[in-house]
């Protein structure tokens, strides 16, 4: 008797073998260590035109590159759903494709077209090497994602020194901007693509989500719900249908990560995927060799810019987490917070405006972790932040490893518990 | 397994699910086993309670035609887009026929409401248009396959995946 199920992903291995995911035992399962031979019914996204594929299975892998992508992927879709503790991938079943043939006689099985991705490639390396900064280099590498491969809607997050968090430093194509965000690593596809320093690649989010949510219902049905946890939300775009997540690493080291949403489904396929692999490699890259350097200390004599306001605000300092609230509105915390309130502080004390990147890494007042790199991008965050959420005062990069601090109107600083 | 001699009963619940903006799709296999499976349309639960009828467009179906033709056995699945709900009966093969005006206009209905629901989770229309389109590119003569259920499965994807109605 034939048995008949619905999939949600094939994984195509190589030109004779697919994947299939392994997570239940149940009657498929039982019927496929039974009868090796299997056909699957796929449908191109594109044309919509359906091809059956015969197969035959091989064996079932536990461990290996083709389970550690599986299991990476779809770790990432159950943690996001609060479903870790019940979508376990047992193992990958590996099908030899015996046969592809299309659905109508009529279409013929055609190669994948093979786009020519290197011109934007070659432009993208080029427009990253011409940035002297680390705010520019991302600006730049965003922008170039947007108008090259056609990817408007992005971010890049940090890591942060411990490790355990991942804060959004840059985005493109977002309203607001979500610059300051953060997500825990190994939380949801984002932090669990962090975590394992893989790629995480979705293509119908709806229909994962739909499909995680029909298998939760069964786990209540159960009686088992102390095995599910929250759903998390998604940052990023609403309605996002394709997503991308890509490490960004250096020597295996986690930089951050680069994530791409669309709202379109199938946005992103598999040679989509190895191209902006390479494109945030090379972010990477220039990402680690941007070193600022580091001048000696320079008094600088400057004139204020823009008009000074008439108005007065009042900048609160929260000691137990170093965040910052102007005229009672939550700025940010944290590192920047510490960073930011030293600068204010001088400020207001001295009128000083002019700092150094030296000065203040080297400062131990404001206790900032022993990694240097991580100082240029919290003061990218504060800076985004600033434009963002504050009209009358901005950090500026002004060379040379050193920052000036633009305030137009009066401050009055409040430092509290 | 042991095929069950007496078919089984569709309850009114279950014959509403059959009939809504499901993804329908026969499989069969031939004396070997090996399987084929074809997409079809517009199903419809005869006055009997136990007959399902069903429409495959005839250039995309001749293994799965030949399957059962040979030896009878058929599963089919209905699953809903929506909430991935998906119920599969397994029965014996009836007979084809062609499609009479109101199997046509099952079909149409059935195209409409599949639309609708994939539609609420994201899938461009135009996608589900070009399913039918495609699967009549070559002809447009459809048929209709008649079976009995003897046996109802939940096939909704999940631990419980597979249970006997």
């Amino acid at each position: 008797m034939p048995n008949l199920t619905f999939l949600s992903v094939v994984h195509r291995l190589d030109e004779n073998h697919v994947a299939l995911s392994f997570q239940f035992f149940n009657k498929t399962r039982a019927n496929i260590l039974e009868n090796p031979r299997a056909q699957v019914l796929v449908v191109s996204p594109e044309t919509s035109e359906q091809y059956r594929l015969d197969l035959h299975y091989l064996r079932t892998e536990t461990e290996g590159p083709s389970f550690e992508r599986m299991n990476t992927r779809l770790d990432a879709v159950a943690s996001q759903s609060g479903m870790s503790n019940v979508f376990k991938l047992r193992g990958v079943d590996i099908f030899e494709v015996l046969d592809c043939r299309p659905v109508s006689s009529e279409l013929r099985a055609e190669a994948a077209r093979k786009a020519d991705y290197l011109p934007a490639l070659d432009s993208f390396t080029e427009r990253l090497s011409l940035s002297g900064d680390l705010d520019s280099l991302l600006s730049a590498a965003l922008e170039a994602l947007s108008s090259l491969f056609g990817c408007p809607h992005s971010f890049v997050l940090f890591s942060d020194e411990e490790g355990k968090r991942l804060y959004t430093a840059a985005s493109h194509g977002f309203e607001p901007s979500g610059v300051g965000s953060e997500v825990p690593i190994g939380e949801g596809m984002l932090g669990v693509a962090a975590e394992r320093h893989a790629s995480v690649r979705t293509t119908n989010l709806t229909r994962e989500m739909i499909l995680t949510r029909a298998v939760r219902a069964a786990i209540e049905r159960r009686g088992e719900q102390a095995l599910l946890e929250t759903e998390i939300p998604l940052p990023g775009l609403p309605n996002t249908q394709s997503q991308l997540v890509l490490p960004l690493l250096v020597r295996d080291s986690l930089q951050g990560v680069l994530c791409l949403q669309d709202q379109t489904p199938g946005r992103f396929l598999t040679t989509d995927e190895r191209v902006l692999q390479i494109a945030a490699r090379h972010l990477a890259a220039a990402m680690s060799n941007i070193r600022l350097p580091v001048s000696a200390f320079r008094k600088v004599a400057l004139t204020r810019k823009g008009a000074f306001s008439k108005r007065s605000s009042v900048v609160k300092h929260y000691k137990s987490d170093d965040s910052i609230f102007i005229d009672d509105a939550y700025l940010i915390k944290g590192i920047p917070g510490r960073l930011l309130w030293k600068l204010l502080a001088a400020f207001v004390g001295t009128g000083r405006i002019a700092f150094t990147n030296k000065e203040i890494r080297l400062d131990a007042a404001l206790r900032l972790p022993d990694i240097k790199d991580n100082l240029e991008t919290r003061l990218i965050l504060l800076r985004r932040r600033l434009d963002e959420r504050c009209e009358f005062m901005r950090l500026v990069h002004a060379g040379r490893g050193q920052l000036h601090l633009e305030v137009r109107c009066k401050l009055t600083l409040e430092d509290l518990p | 397994m042991k095929r069950p001699k007496t078919p089984i009963s569709i309850t009114a619940e279950l014959k509403d699910f059959l009939e809504s903006g499901v993804s329908v799709v026969v499989g069969t296999c031939d004396s070997a086993c090996v399987p084929e499976a074809v997409r079809a349309w517009g199903p419809r639960v005869g006055r009997d309670g136990r007959s399902v009828s069903l429409c495959v467009a005839l250039a995309t179906s001749g293994r799965a035609l030949s399957n059962l033709r040979d030896n009878g056995r058929v599963a089919v699945t209905f699953c809903l887009p929506t909430n991935y709900k998906t119920i599969q009966l397994k029965g014996r093969y009836v007979g084809t026929e062609r499609p009479k005006g109101q199997d046509l206009a099952a079909v149409e209905r059935h195209r409409d409401s599949f639309l609708a629901s994939a539609a609420r989770v994201g899938v461009d229309r135009r996608l589900i248009e070009g399913l039918w389109q495609m699967e009549l590119v070559e002809s447009a003569v459809m048929l209709k396959i008649r079976f009995v259920a003897e046996q109802a499965f939940d096939q909704t994807p999940g631990p419980d995946a597979g249970a006997q109605l």
